[in-house]
This record gives C-alpha cells, structure tokens and sequence, in this order.
C-alpha cells in the first residue's frame, strides 16, 4: 500500500470534517491523521499549547517502535496501541496507505466509547485516504518560481 | 516521504542525522536549536539515556517560508548511533527525504564511520531507498581535533563515487558549519519544487553535488 504525497483542499476538508463528527460523538479531545513518517495530515480539537509536530512524530515513532515488538513476539497484525493517562489517554489505530489515527481524551469519556467510534471512523477514514490517493497519483507535480538550489542561498540563518 | 498540503499551504521534509555512535548528530541539532530564530524553530525533543545517549530518536522542527506560497516545515530526526539500536533507526529511516550523514574525523573513528555509512545503506534498501536517489550531503565534523583526518582522505573515503555530493566541515560543538549543513541539504531537497530546476530532484542533487564537491577543498 503506497503512501500518500499530497493532500487537495477538498480532501483535507472531507477529512477534517469525519474527525470533527468523530469528536462529538466519542466525547474526546483531539484527533489527527499522521503518516508513518510523523507527517501531520489532518487534524481537529484542542491540545492547548502541545507542539503538534512534535506530538505526531513521538506518536508515531511510540506506534513504530511497538508495532515492530509485536512482531517480533511473533504476532502478524497490529492495529491499534492504547496509552491510559490519569487525566489524558491517547489511542492509536492503524490506517491504510501508511497512516495513522491519534486520538486524546480526557476523562470525560471512556475507551470502550472511543474505541468503538474509531473503529467505525477508521473505515470512513480508509475511503477517504484511498480518495486522496488517486487524486496524489494524477495531480501535477509542485512546482514554483525560483531557484532554491542557488549554493549561496540560505534557507536558515 | 515529502508531504504536501494545499489547504494549509505547507511542505513536510524529513531530513535524518545519520552517523556512528558519539560522532555529534545530536549536538548538531542542539547548536541548530540554540542559533537559529526562535520564530522558525520548535522545542527540541530528546528521547535518551540518563547518560545523554541518544535511545530513540532527538527531533527539531524548523520552520521557512523559502518557496513562494508555502510554509515549508523541516522534521529533524537524529538515530542512535550505537550498533544494537539498528531496527530503531530502521524505524527512524521511515519516510524520509533527505539524509546528513555525519562522519567523526577522528582517526580512530574511521572503522566505525565506514561501518555506518554501511549501515545506512543497508538500512535505505529495507526503507526500499538507496544513497542513489536520495538527496544526502556528509558533514566531516569534529575538525578542531589535533588528529582529524585530513579532508583528503574523508573525500577519498566516503565520497569517492561517480556522483560527488555536497559535504561540509564542522565542529557541532562551536556551531561552526551546522547552518551551512543544513542549507545545504535542504537547498537539495527545495530544488525538487523549483520550476527553474525541473522536477527530477536526483538529477539536480548530482549536478549540484559536482559542482559543490569540485570546489571542497
């Protein structure tokens, strides 16, 4: 299953919206959509004043790390990994096209609640990146004016 | 892999600090973090031992508005350098766009260089990658050392291929060619999005790579 490169406004809408239903309904705080690689897709809720960029890549790097533990304990399918918190939890569940579902919830709620609506959103969620991905295959590359190989150019200072 | 999002007009490239054990990737990303502007970086994340060793992963995200348009957001990633830690940096490797290896100049550090620049490539071939078509510049680091390796002899050894890449000296520690190691390995990864450039982002990494190498002395 290929990963995806880009993400259309119209696509990043539909995604945003199936999180936003999905946290009214599951009661939680915040939800996104990463790549395995710790790229942040999609995302909506609060998480105050967190980094998010640093959220996806410790999210996906901890999802990473003991998705690889699985298997070499011998399991073949790993597909979500539950972290309960005192006040903040977070679940995780695997996607297709080498993404991944982050959800925080508070005690407000319950993981049996938030469990079964991410299943259910994870499906939805699926038809959409399978969207986005043929939409990523037949788009025209970026490409913008200027040089940026120049060798005296400085892009940080 | 590079990830573009129109909606929120921003660039994701993941750039990893590859290199053997103690050769100064993390301190790269800790002189990084304390020169540049406080506007263009994000707090930097270390996941290590008590020892200050490097267990999981070190992560900075810096910011540019570089290519007309867009924010361009730089995911620095360092892997441990220890050689039991090989499936973390396997899983670091994931979805990445472009590499710094970086090489201890010390002397006696050469097996251990060569055995991770090795490494890497093994560890590209598992990501389906290889040194050929990803943009990577070397950072010949720790040249305050009274027993570096002559530049000569680092070209010669990691750099001696039929397509030269950028490479750059260093001390991580005083911050001197940091900045310069990462324009460099970001202008490659940049150049992929420039019309002037074309979009073949390998074949401009070549040329530039020549053009760079030729004039490293």
């Amino acid at each position: 299953m290929s990963s995806i490169s880009m993400l259309s406004m119209e696509d990043q809408i539909a995604l945003e919206n199936q999180l936003t239903a999905f946290l009214q309904k599951s009661e939680s705080n915040w939800s996104a959509i990463v790549d395995k690689g710790g790229n942040l897709f999609v995302q909506s809720g609060d998480t105050g004043d967190l980094d998010l960029s640093i959220l996806c890549a410790l999210a996906a790097g901890s999802f990473a790390a003991t998705h690889e533990l699985a298997k070499r304990l011998g399991e073949t399918d790993f597909s979500a990994l539950y972290q309960e918190g005192r006040s903040m939890s977070i679940l995780m569940m695997a996607l297709e096209h080498e993404c991944l579902l982050i959800v925080v919830f508070s005690l407000q709620t319950n993981i049996g609640l938030v469990r079964f609506y991410a299943q259910q959103l994870t499906r939805l969620i699926n038809e959409g990146l399978g969207a986005a991905y043929q939409s990523s295959l037949t788009a025209e590359p970026l490409q913008v004016e200027g040089d940026f190989d120049g060798s005296e150019r400085s892009v940080f200072s | 892999m590079a990830f573009i999002n129109y909606s929120r007009r921003e660039i994701q490239l993941k750039i990893v600090y590859y290199g053997c054990a103690l050769c100064g990737k993390t301190t790269n990303l800790i002189s990084l973090h304390q020169r540049i502007n406080s506007n263009q970086k994000g707090e930097l994340v270390s996941l290590a031992t008590d020892a200050d060793r490097t267990l999981f992963f070190d992560f900075l995200s810096l910011s540019t508005k570089t290519l007309p348009g867009f924010n361009t957001r730089f995911q620095l990633y360092t892997v441990p350098g220890q050689p039991v830690y090989n499936t973390t940096r396997q899983l670091v490797l994931k979805g990445v766009d472009g590499i710094v290896f970086v090489v201890d100049s010390h002397w006696d550090k050469m097996a251990e260089n060569v055995e991770s620049f090795s490494n890497l490539q093994d560890n590209l071939i598992q990501n389906h990658l290889t040194l050929a078509t990803i943009p990577y510049v070397l950072q010949y680091n720790k040249r305050d050392l009274p027993n570096a390796a002559p530049i000569h002899y680092l070209e010669y050894t990691f750099n001696n291929r039929a397509t030269k890449v950028l490479s750059y000296e260093a001390v991580a520690s005083k911050g001197d060619g940091i900045l310069e190691t990462l324009n460099g390995v970001a202008r490659l990864l940049l150049a992929k999005y420039s019309k002037s450039a074309g979009a073949n982002s390998n074949v401009d990494v070549t040329a530039a790579g020549k053009a760079a190498a030729a004039s490293t002395t």
